[in-house]
């Protein structure tokens, strides 16, 4: 069986040495969160990650949700982690101490959550959508609902779910079908049937708060016609306890491929009551802030689950003995050399490593901007973070998912044969990261959502925020020889994305099928540059404090940046070729030749 | 035909004082009287108040101040002798038989054998102004019928007596024509003429349907707007506009002569709400509100809407009928759309259009004339039988009989036709005999609307078209929207140079039929490059566009530039760029690249050194001509019609000022050729700058500005740049400077302000808003 030990030296890298943490010391609340506070924070994270979630990953996932007339039970052990959880206020960690939070910063918390994936991602299922509702909650719904629901939330005594999808309409939510009609004392009486609501019922939380998006009886067609509402599993009493039991019912839990002791579930609602959050037929904007946290978190899914898979295949690869290095026996005195010294094990040890290093910088960097954007006293800051943030978030959905997926699959390859054997947990890694390429917003979406909306903002005023620090950086850095193997790479991957940019741009305006056949391609060539432009940053730090390196962490640091640069990035021309070539292959070939 | 060279306006109101104005404009001496004034010792304060108005009224009646020294302001006690001088007298008084009767009287004890006389009565038919006076005074008179305001609408609707002389005509005709600029429609002698008489039946109906069947005020403006091709005033808007006290006195003087079975009066309905809304002073714009308001409260501005069933205003809201958005598949779409906002649409454009095709002939001779009056009368962009057209003839009249109402002969005469089809690459209108005609254009009016029907085009692209407008003269067209100057643009001129040398063509007209020549370069495409950091490709096509430029200027052929509307920009810097223009009477041109955080860089600032500096009429030596480019640039200032572009010097003194936008394209082609003959590009020139110590003196100015809080930071770092190019950069005063060379001083500051985030932030607001940001 893997084991778990949290990357702290890496995360605290890059939390503490990558970027410069003042930055976020200087923004209000986030104050105490210097040095002092983070690192045991981190440490006794990874303290609960490793000995209370990670030892429930495997079994959960061999028993799996039990559903029975209504009743949800999750695997053994599961309600106890949670408890432990709830009460040691890691729920609550990021959020505000006005509900009884710690006010600590978001990017503190991807890494919490970061571990939290690594261990146990079903687990950490239940645990994230209560924060995506809570914040919903937080800014759009009235004071009166968010000085109910929020507190026993933030406790994580109740938890959260976002409803969404129906039979007919996953992507498309403008075809939503559930009804909400208004009662005469100003809640809502709603309708209708509700499927893959995760930790729609379950035996953690002694209630469950659902955001339901429903449709108003004057609402206009389609995704203008939607409106967001609060619909708890037990009506709240006077005295703010859970009460009444609201017809909101769960009548069947899903058979999954992975991540099966989350409870993944049918929800019927019986003319349930609920309270509209913010206005009318404008709950996409809502549902949208939501959406936004949890595809940040879906993300993360895919780079926990890639740390996991990373750890396991180096264990295996250092212990499993098998065959002989090329260049003649590496330890004779075994009777075979350990995978390790396989060309292409290390190839494919390596890219686990890149990518996993370089996606956590990558979303510590957006998890940054998002405490900016919430917490600047600068407007303008604001703005701009907010800007980052969007222009990001597609790309840390898909990018980190998809990553993370290939990582769980090379685990599972530098396992062999072992490696589809239940029992040896890797399959598991394998299988649960395959969903997060897939929910809030299958990843063609993502790329949809780049090309279609967040290039073309504002005439492309988010890619600013990201191209002008690049090209800073590389201006800044040219010079700089013993920076040359990775600025030059970098400045001719970004001068490819650059290209690419402009030409989806002018060939989308004219049609946007082109911006569409080139979006996944562009993406990724978009995630590329942006890993490309971490790891240069991160080799120059470690090559600064290279001389008082007693661990060996910055050597490594920097071979693992030579290796991304010199390894993985020229993708980077391949990528670039595809999309220049156009769509005319794809959207030319005859619909009934498929 | 005889010429009319000067005039007298007797009646110096609104509309009296807006056509003594537009005669000034077209050069033309002009009296203007007025009655005695009830007290005070000046008896021709009245009419001199009216000049003074002149200067101030805004949107501006005069195209430039000096042209109000042409009227001479006089009363009708004392100076009825100035008559005798004129060629033409319009009246221009109360609509007042008897009134109107006794000023023919004296008028025709004064004016001279030949003179005209027209009244530009709107409501009053002909027969009866005439009626009593004497055989000569009857062939000499006729009704000019002027929208409001005179300059700028473009309708000039004339009506003839029974024994008014065809050479009275033809002259009047002539005269509002090329003179005046306007779109003369001939009209027969009925209630309201072409464009009230059905644009007061559609407002009626506007308003009533509206009303009835409950639409909200936004959402009745949404319909009745964009997706008809009307202002975007729509109907509510109008009414606030027009003066909703005014509506009373023109449905009751229509009332009085309307024929008996006239479909208005069925239509119309007194509106008590409206009669409260008049009582209680909420008359529209001039008033304390009308359908819409600007509240003030609290220092914000916040546009109010009324609330046509509790008569209370709420911010106004943004239509959201889905019929609105489905009218985007066309005009049929619309009015077949189930919700509120399709019926009402159906309900008004049913009844105004049956009531347009009723009335030819009775109105006027054929339906083309209709659609001109309401295009140029109203502002509409298709008139009332090319929006049946749109419908379809025979779709309408089947939808018209479902629904019981009647339907017209001329629309069953047509039947499974349309009203205009286009044979032998003519556009032809139905006519009332039952056969096509020919539209035919005046003498002298080409429109290339005309030449893309009849022919194909040469060469272009999605933003430019090149087309063969005879004679060997080539005409690039721009296209794209708002006609911003892109690579298409570029492509296509650049194509014109090549075309032209090698298949023989004699020259270049750049000309277009939008209603502005150019907004300027597409800064949306230089935005996203600056904002991906790509520099190169910035520098690159910013030099393109210099090169471009300059090889028009240069060009082996003469280059003759056409514009009408806004020439902003980039769009000015073409023109700057021509061997002469001939530019419509309201051409507006600018270099406004400072509101968006830029410089001109296609050579707009060497171009106005260059003249300013070879300026006849200008003090000597380097700064002064430096100083007056600095002015103009640095404050983005706009002629407000070409005269006053010509004196910002974006008109040299040998380009020609045509009044009438249609006479435009013929005027530039006749231009072209004429030079063609005997043709020599110009030599390039070289410029003497005075360098540092120049740009230190704009500096100061700038510094001042600033401290005086009248100049932000990012003004004074565009001023900056600026100054050192109009400078000339470095160079040593002593020494002269290439046309090259300032094109590179162009160059490079435009790149380096498109690397400051605060013009970045100008571009991307002036895009979103259609404002400038001041950062």
């Amino acid at each position: 069986m893997p084991s778990y030990t949290a990357p702290l030296r890496d995360m605290q890298f890059v939390y503490n040495e990558l970027f410069d943490p003042t930055e976020i010391t200087a923004l209000p609340g986030c104050e105490d969160a210097t040095a002092d506070l983070v690192d045991p924070v981190l440490e006794e994270a990874a303290r609960l990650a490793q000995n209370e979630l990670f030892p429930l990953n495997h079994s959960g996932d061999t028993s799996g949700c039990q559903y029975e007339d209504g009743k949800v039970t999750t695997p053994p052990g599961f309600a106890d982690a949670y408890h432990q959880y709830a009460e040691g206020g890691w729920i609550g960690l990021p959020c505000d101490p006005k509900y009884g939070g710690q006010g600590m910063p978001g990017a503190l918390n991807v890494l919490l959550e970061e571990m939290a994936c690594s261990a146990n991602v079903a687990f950490a299922t239940y645990v994230g959508l209560t924060r995506g509702a809570y914040r919903a909650i937080n800014t759009f719904a009235s004071d009166e609902l968010k000085d109910c629901y929020l507190p026993k939330m933030v406790s994580g005594i109740w938890s959260g779910t976002m409803c969404l999808t129906e039979s007919q309409c996953g992507t498309d939510l403008g075809l939503i079908r559930t009804k909400a009609v208004a009662n005469e004392n100003g809640s809502h009486a709603i309708s209708g049937t509700k499927i893959f609501i995760t930790a729609g019922e379950h035996d953690l939380a002694e209630n469950i708060i659902h955001l339901v998006l429903a449709r108003l009886p004057d609402a206009p067609e389609g995704i203008k016609g939607i409106s967001l509402f609060l619909v708890p599993k037990f009506l709240p009493n006077d005295d703010g306890e859970a009460g009444e039991r609201n017809p909101i019912r769960c009548t069947r839990i899903e058979s999954k491929m992975g991540i099966k002791a989350s409870a993944t579930c049918e929800m019927n609602l019986e003319s349930a009551t609920g309270w509209l959050i913010g206005e009318p037929h404008k709950g996409m904007r809502a549902m949208f802030t939501m959406m936004n946290d949890a595809r940040l978190g879906v993300g993360i899914q895919g780079l926990g689950l890639g740390e996991s898979a990373y750890q396991a295949a180096v264990e295996y690869a250092r212990d499993r003995q098998q065959g002989r290095a090329l260049s003649g026996a590496r330890y004779p005195e075994q009777a075979a050399d350990p995978l390790l010294v396989h060309p292409d094990i290390r190839r494919m040890l390596l890219t686990m490593r890149v990518f996993t290093e370089g996606t956590r910088a990558l979303a510590v960097w957006v998890g940054r901007q998002i405490d900016i954007r919430d917490r600047s006293e600068d407007a303008e800051q604001r703005k701009q973070a907010d800007d980052l943030v969007q222009l990001l978030t597609p790309l840390v959905k898909s990018y980190l998912s998809e990553v993370g997926h290939d990582t769980a699959q090379m685990a599972v390859q530098v396992y062999g044969g072992h490696g589809y054997i239940h029992d040896n947990g890797v399959e598991q890694y394998a299988r649960d990261a395959r969903i997060a390429m897939i929910y809030e917003g299958a990843n063609g979406i993502q790329a949809l959502d780049l090309v279609g909306r967040k290039l073309t903002a504002h005439m492309g005023r988010y890619l600013r925020r990201f191209f002008h620090p690049v090209q800073a950086w590389i201006s800044s850095n040219t010079a700089n020889a013993e920076l040359q193997p990775f600025v030059l790479p970098l400045a001719k991957a970004f001068g490819r994305l650059q290209l690419a940019t402009g030409q989806i741009a002018e060939a989308g305006l004219k049609d946007p099928n082109e911006a569409g056949a080139a979006s996944s391609e562009y993406l990724k060539l978009f995630a590329l540059v942006t890993l490309a432009f971490l790891w240069a940053k991160m080799a120059k730090v470690a090559l600064e404090k290279q001389d008082n390196d007693d661990t060996g962490f910055y050597q490594a640091k920097i071979a693992t940046a030579h290796f991304f640069m010199e390894r993985i990035l020229p993708q980077s021309g391949a990528l670039f070729a595809s999309i220049m070539s156009g769509g005319a292959t794809m959207m030319t070939f005859p619909d009934d030749a498929f | 035909m005889s010429s009319i060279e000067k005039v007298a306006v007797i009646g110096s109101g609104v509309m009296g004082s807006g056509i003594a104005a537009q005669a000034a404009n077209a050069g033309i001496d002009v009296i203007l009287l007025d009655i005695l004034p009830k007290e005070g010792s000046d008896r021709d304060a009245i009419a001199k108040g009216a000049i003074q108005r002149m200067l101030k009224t805004n949107p501006a009646p005069l195209m430039h101040q000096r042209n109000a020294k042409r009227i001479r302001p006089g009363n009708v006690e004392d100076h009825l002798e100035w008559l005798a001088e004129c060629d033409l007298v319009i009246e221009v008084v109360i609509e007042n038989l008897e009134i109107k009767q006794a000023l023919y009287r004296k008028i025709d004890q004064h004016r001279k054998a030949s003179a005209i006389v027209t009244s530009n009565t709107s409501t009053i038919p002909l027969a009866h102004l005439v009626d009593g006076m004497g055989e000569d005074f009857r062939q000499h008179f006729a009704v000019t019928h002027f929208f409001n305001p005179p300059r700028y609408m473009r309708l000039l609707e004339l009506v003839a007596g029974p024994d008014t002389h065809a050479e009275v005509i033809s002259t009047l005709r002539d005269f509002g024509d090329r003179m005046l600029g306007k779109s003369v429609v001939d009209c027969k002698d009925t209630p309201g003429f072409i464009a009230n008489r059905i644009g007061i039946l559609w407002m009626g109906v506007a308003v009533r349907f509206a009303f009835e069947d409950g639409l909200t005020v936004e959402e009745a403006d949404s319909i009745i707007g964009k997706p008809m091709g009307i202002p975007k005033t729509g109907i509510f808007g109008l009414l606030d506009l027009v003066g909703i006290d005014l509506q009373p006195h023109v449905e009751s003087s229509m009332l009085a002569t309307l024929p008996d079975e006239d479909m208005y009066r069925d239509i119309h309905r007194p509106s008590a709400f409206i009669e409260k809304m008049i009582a209680e002073g909420s008359t529209g714009r001039k008033g304390k509100g009308g359908f819409y308001r600007l509240n003030r409260a609290g220092g914000k501005k916040v546009k109010e809407a009324l609330d046509l069933k509790t008569g209370k205003y709420h911010p106004a809201n943004k239509s959201s009928l889905a019929s609105v958005e489905a009218a985007r598949a066309g005009l049929r779409a619309l009015v077949e759309h189930p919700d509120r906002g399709g019926q009402y649409a159906w309900r008004v454009l049913s009844h105004t259009l049956s009531y347009a095709a009723a009335l030819v002939p009775q109105i006027a001779d054929h339906i083309h004339a209709v659609d001109e009056a309401m295009k140029n009368g109203y502002a509409w962009k298709w008139g009332p039988f090319e929006l049946i057209d749109k419908l379809g003839p025979q779709w309408f009249a089947k939808k018209l009989a479902e629904q019981g109402m009647a339907v017209p002969p001329l629309l069953q005469q047509v039947g499974e036709g349309s009203f205009y089809q286009v044979e032998n690459g003519k556009l032809q209108y139905f006519g009332t005999d039952g056969a096509y005609h020919n539209v035919d254009r005046a003498d002298g009016v080409l429109l290339l609307a005309d030449i893309k029907r009849a022919g194909e085009r040469i060469d272009g692209n999605r933003s430019a078209s090149l087309w063969d407008i005879g004679d060997k003269v080539l005409c690039l067209e721009f296209h794209s929207k708002m006609n911003a100057i892109d690579e298409g643009i570029m492509a296509a001129a650049s194509k014109a140079l090549k075309i032209i040398p090698a298949q023989g063509y004699r020259a270049l007209v750049i000309h277009n039929e939008g209603t502005n020549f150019s907004v300027g370069a597409n800064v949306g495409v230089g935005l996203f490059a600056a904002n991906i950091a790509a520099w190169p490709k910035i520098t690159e096509s910013v030099k393109q566009g210099q090169d471009v430029y300059k090889a028009l200027k240069f060009a082996p052929f003469p280059v003759v530039g056409a514009p009408s509307g806004m020439a902003l920009g980039g769009g000015c810097e073409v023109l700057l760029h021509c061997d002469a223009l001939e530019a419509h009477a309201e051409t507006y041109m600018g270099l406004v690249e400072v509101g968006v955080g830029l410089v001109p860089a296609w050579g707009g600032c060497k171009e106005m050194l260059l003249r300013w500096s070879e300026n006849p009429r200008h003090p000597k030596g380097p700064m002064p001509a430096v100083s007056k480019v600095f002015e103009t640039v640095a404050t983005a200032t706009v002629g407000k019609s070409a005269e006053e572009s010509r004196a910002l010097l974006y008109l040299r003194p040998s380009d020609n000022i045509v009044m009438n936008r249609d006479r435009l394209l013929a005027s530039a082609k006749e231009r072209a050729l004429a030079m063609a003959k005997d043709y020599a590009p110009p030599e390039p020139r070289e410029l003497t700058l005075p360098g540092p110590s120049g740009e230190a003196a704009m500096t100061l100015v700038l510094n001042d500005f600033h401290r005086a809080g009248k100049a932000t930071d990012h003004d004074v770092t565009v001023g900056k740049k600026l100054a050192h190019v109009l400078a000339g950069g470095k160079v040593d005063p002593t020494e002269t400077l290439s046309e090259d060379k300032l094109f590179t001083l162009e160059r490079n500051a435009i790149v380096s302000l498109l690397r400051t985030p605060q013009t970045l932030d100008r571009i991307e607001h002036m895009l979103e808003t259609g404002k400038p940001l001041r950062n």
